[in-house]
């Protein structure tokens, strides 16, 4: 692939995860899964390992298009870019105090160290985010399907309003009344 | 993080379009210039910004889930076309290794006696029927079974005629060689002994009787026994084995 091709391919898979394009982000997910997998297998990881690290560090690329934190470079493809976040994630999972006792890691790369300051303030971020995740996964159907649909496929409100037989006040209301339902469910997750 | 389940459903949407980024202007520099002086707001908009993602990274993770699903089930059958190519060919070394372990064990195992038993032991072909009384049916009967190799048969029904005729020559003699035949080795001694110790003079199958006794004992591993009934049995095949034993 030339260069330009190769550029072109970038901005086409750009748009694909600005828009959710099922088919192509399917089809990228799927490509670049096995090369993570042998490397999380290849150090101490297991195949439940690879599947968590893999879809966090998809999640964290989608984010960064998405807030348009990842500017396509000739010499950088969304694939490496995704690999190298997959990379630094098991990394520090493999750094964390329970895997630095008993596995070493055999990676001929080393890897910048981060600010540990600026790594308290992510870390504590992260928990907050994997709670809320852990609260919206587990609320009732019709909100979770009508917030999936307004905050993850960003549909407007008329348009959802449409689909869904009501007036746009109607969905407004819910919506409102689903995300209070959300914050309860959150706070009403243990610290752990 | 602070409990924001009281806050307006004004307020909230406030929060929401600041967050999507849908905010007007205007409205957007009001919302800024208040998150600047109140803090506590300001931690409050951040909460709300935390749960958006939330919504958002397991929305994503849900359709993940389902691209993940697809991966392993591409892989099923590979790993099942894999297992069971290994299945086969480890049956076909599994065959291989009993056929080379019988093989070896039946091999090493039989004794050069053994091997001329077995290359020279052929049950004797039987009789035809020539006879018209009842028990001479019935014995007749019994070759009719041993002709068709039903060796249990044949030995059920010779053996009623044998308890009412324990010294019949003939009968004892047939009977050896179905238990012969049957690989009945044990049985078939005694009754080819008894057959030799009480046969009439003319008794047709004496000389067979010698041969068969003479190989019964060759496949009991008892050579002189072996070669002395094979001697008595006077025929070129019983000379050839003899000349095939150890001196």
């Amino acid at each position: 692939m030339g260069q330009a091709n190769k550029l072109e391919h970038q901005i086409k898979m750009i748009d694909a995860f600005k828009g959710n394009d099922t088919i192509a982000l399917k089809e990228f997910y799927i490509s670049n899964y096995k090369k993570i997998e042998v490397l999380i297998l290849k150090n101490s990881g297991n195949l439940s390992d690879a599947k968590h690290i893999y879809q966090e560090a998809f999640i964290t690329v989608w984010n960064n298009i998405r807030n348009d934190a990842f500017t396509p470079a000739n010499n950088s493809t969304l694939s490496d870019y995704l690999y190298t976040i997959a990379k630094n994630k098991w990394m520090d999972t493999v750094r964390s105090n329970q895997y630095k006792k008993t596995k070493v890691l055999k990676s001929e790369h080393t890897l910048s160290i981060k600010n540990e300051g600026d790594k308290t303030v992510i870390e504590l971020e992260d928990k907050k985010i994997s709670k809320a995740m852990e609260a919206f996964k587990n609320l009732g159907q019709p909100c979770k399907q009508l917030l999936t649909t307004f905050y993850f496929d960003k549909k407007l409100l008329q348009d959802i309003a449409t689909e869904l037989i009501l007036d746009e006040t109607s969905v407004r209301n819910k919506k409102f009344h689903c995300m209070k339902k959300l914050v309860d469910n959150v706070f009403s997750i243990k610290k752990p | 993080m602070k409990d924001n389940s009281n806050i307006s459903q004004e307020i909230f949407e406030a929060i929401e379009r600041y967050i999507n980024g849908t905010m007007e202007p205007s409205e957007l520099k009001d919302f800024k210039d208040y998150l600047k002086i109140d803090a506590e707001f300001k931690s409050q908009v951040k909460d709300y910004r935390i749960i958006i993602q939330g919504v958002k990274n397991q929305s994503l993770k849900e359709e993940l889930n389902t691209f993940h699903d697809e991966i392993i089930k591409s892989e099923i059958p590979k790993a099942a076309l894999k297992k069971a190519r290994y299945l086969f060919i480890s049956k076909i070394a599994a065959m291989a290794a009993i056929i080379v372990a019988i093989g070896s064990i039946w091999f090493f195992s039989s004794s050069p006696n053994q091997k001329i038993y077995a290359n020279y032991f052929k049950p004797y072909p039987g009789l035809t029927a020539t006879m018209s009384d009842t028990e001479n049916l019935d014995f007749y009967d019994a070759m009719v079974y041993y002709k068709q190799k039903k060796y249990d048969l044949a030995i059920e029904k010779w053996q009623v005629l044998s308890n009412k005729k324990p010294d019949n020559d003939t009968l004892n003699y047939f009977l050896g060689i179905a238990y012969m035949a049957n690989k009945n080795v044990d049985k078939a001694i005694p009754l080819l002994q008894k057959t030799i110790e009480t046969s009439h003079s003319g008794f047709s199958f004496i000389y067979d009787a010698y041969y068969y006794l003479g190989l019964a004992y060759l496949k009991e591993g008892d050579i002189n026994l072996a070669k002395k009934y094979l001697t008595l049995s006077n025929t070129n095949i019983s000379k050839e084995i003899i000349l095939e034993l150890p001196n």
